[in-house]
């Protein structure tokens, strides 16, 4: 039996590995910064005290007032059905069905991207709150009275999200199998997971509330808004403002579970990037243990993958673990359970690193898709062209190889400036004395090199 | 040298001899990686090769070909590697009838049981694509093109 490579179904063409001298060159940087990071370290926490400023009133009401507020929801609702029809009834090709691109590359590569941007974009387009709250506000008028809803655990926090973040991944890359080969997602397979995503999310919804479901359970939710913490836009009370940049991060964490959800997003990413490169050996010699104990090719495969998300997870965990164990060994440090959900926040800047450094060059070519074939033949049938681009191709001559290198090695290096400015930030802050918080940082320095030489690692040997 | 700079010291000596090991390490891995590939990587390679530096000669080597055999492509899945702005020339012997397709350049022709096809085309597109029997869906060779 011969192992054939993941074939990602959308991606009709993968990056080059990055070249030695250019891995040299950003490990390199990484560690220079790294020292230089240690030597200049400032006293008293910048980031700590959320300095929000509300924008002009008029601007808030326009983008948040009720008819925007219905006009995005509707646009939601109507994208979420476009999607789970073209997957239900559309052609059984991924990269001609509008469900696959649109649901795991415009939205969930996009939604990142753009809620570092412009803060957190999805919360208005939510298809599952807009729901929720039509019918929450409905029922509230009926009867008079809100609907009755169950306590949520408050101890459970963001776990539901954490779960359900390896959940969607896990069904992105591992569940499309056939023959023994990873073939990719069908896109029947994602109209159907997508409606047993929607009844699921809507039960939780009306068991414990529409926001507190957003707020703690919704995958979506918790994973955008994560990223949205590092920009600079934020709504509070009805009210659209500005603040600092990466403010916001340091009280984004407070909620338990928090650090497993960006440990799950640094986890699955990097399970995507190894996959295809460093742990293609592993996974062969697994693989082949499980069809050497009779197994079905399709469990064998499956058997392995997770197996494989399942030691990333742990691993990812444990880098983290150590750093925070590190730390609790200095005079004065905080107790452990502190410190682990404290420094979670340092990691979103990793994730979104990790992100861009893996997806980048996908993004970028199935968008020119996505804007032009996609959407004007969804079904990928042949029979419409609504805008008269269903014969348009992806110009793949877009980006050079180098230009691809170049993003990929500064968003590692860029990621890891921005962690260890969060890390030293919230040092100061635990820490009353400063030489205890520089000597604690030693070891986020070490938990983040180890991120970033792991990720320039992947990007070296990915496809080799 | 005080107690907090000789911690120090040893601490950014000790971070940049792991860090530098790791990335040495990697450094090492992926050369061997990439040797392995290239002795994996079966004739076709050097043909491909030979195909490009055959000037000079009356008649240029012949390009590699792909022999596809009970659907399969003999000896795995082939490397064909070329620099962009080189001519990627490859034929396929296939004993069943399906279509070729070279991802990415979305170049395709069909071949019949039996039959032979070749292809020729500028490598003006980087990165790693696949080629496949586009009827079964299985990969025959990758087409890697470096800057």
């Amino acid at each position: 039996m011969t192992w054939l490579p993941f074939a990602h179904a959308l991606a009709a063409r993968q990056d080059l590995p990055i070249p030695a001298w250019l891995f040299a060159w950003g490990a390199s940087i990484v560690l220079i910064v790294s020292f230089f990071a240690l030597s200049v370290g400032w006293r008293e926490p910048r980031f700590e005290k959320d300095r929000w400023r509300p924008l002009g009133a008029g601007l808030s009401r326009a983008l948040l007032g009720l008819p925007a507020q219905v006009l995005c929801g509707a646009i939601g609702v109507f994208l979420l059905g476009v999607a789970v029809y073209a997957g239900l009834r559309g052609t059984e090709a991924p990269d001609r069905n509008f469900a696959l691109t649109f649901l795991f590359v415009t939205c969930w590569l996009g939604f990142p991207l753009f809620s570092v941007l412009l803060g957190d974009v999805f919360r208005p387009f939510n298809p599952w709150r807009a729901i929720g709250r039509l019918v929450g506000g409905s029922l509230t008028r009926l009867a008079g009275q809100p609907p009755a809803r169950l306590a949520y655990p408050e101890r459970l926090g963001r776990w539901p999200a954490a779960i359900g973040l390896v959940a969607v991944v896990w069904l992105e890359i591992v569940y499309g199998v056939s023959g023994g080969v990873s073939v990719g997602l069908s896109p029947h397979a994602a109209g159907v997971a997508a409606l047993i995503y929607t009844a699921y999310t809507l039960t939780m919804m009306a068991l414990f509330g529409t926001e507190k479901w957003c707020r703690n359970g919704e995958v979506f939710s918790v994973y955008f808004g994560m990223f949205s913490q590092l920009g600079s836009f934020a709504v509070e009370d009805g009210r659209l403002g500005r603040r600092r940049p990466l403010a916001a991060a340091t009280s984004w964490a407070t909620v338990p579970g928090s650090a497993a959800v960006v440990i799950a997003s640094i986890a699955t990413t990097s399970f995507d990037g190894a996959s295809e490169g460093a742990f293609l050996s592993g996974l062969e010699w697994t693989f082949e243990r499980f069809i050497d104990a009779d197994l079905a090719l399709t469990v064998a495969l499956r058997l392995t993958d997770t197996i494989f998300i399942g030691l990333c997870v742990i691993g990812v965990a444990l880098i983290y673990l150590i750093g925070v164990w590190g730390m609790s060994t200095v005079d004065g440090a905080p107790p452990l359970r502190k410190l682990w959900s404290g420094f979670a926040h340092t990691l979103i800047p990793i994730a979104f690193a990790y992100l861009v450094a893996h997806y980048f060059s996908l993004f970028v070519f199935q968008e020119q898709a996505q804007f032009t074939y996609l959407l004007s033949d969804p079904l990928g049938t042949g029979s419409t062209d609504l805008f008269g681009t269903a014969s348009s191709g992806i110009n793949f001559q877009l980006l050079s190889a180098n230009a691809i290198w170049y993003v990929q090695v500064a968003a590692l290096v860029i990621g890891h400036v921005v962690a260890l400015t969060l890390a030293h930030d919230r040092a100061t802050a635990y820490w009353g004395n400063y030489r205890q918080a520089a000597r604690s940082q030693y070891w986020m320095l070490a938990v983040m090199v180890a991120f970033t030489c792991f990720g320039l690692y992947l990007l070296s040997v990915s496809n080799a | 040298m005080n107690r907090p700079t000789k911690i120090l010291t040893v601490l950014l000596a000790l971070v940049t001899s792991v860090a530098l090991a790791a990335c040495g390490s990697s450094d090492d891995e992926t050369a061997t990686t990439q040797t392995a590939t290239t002795e994996a990587a079966s004739t076709v390679e050097t043909n491909a090769k030979e195909a490009r530096s055959g000037d000079g000669k009356k008649k240029p080597p012949a390009p590699p070909t792909i022999v596809i055999r009970n659907g399969e492509p003999v000896g795995g899945v082939q490397e064909l590697e070329y620099s962009a702005g080189d001519e990627v020339a490859f034929s396929v012997r296939s004993d069943v009838a399906d279509e070729i397709h070279v991802h990415g350049y979305d170049v395709s022709k069909d071949v019949k049981a039996g039959g032979s096809v070749s292809f020729s085309f500028p490598a003006e597109i980087e990165g790693i694509f696949e080629i496949e029997l586009e009827e079964s869906g299985t990969q025959i060779a990758e087409l890697r093109v470096n800057p």
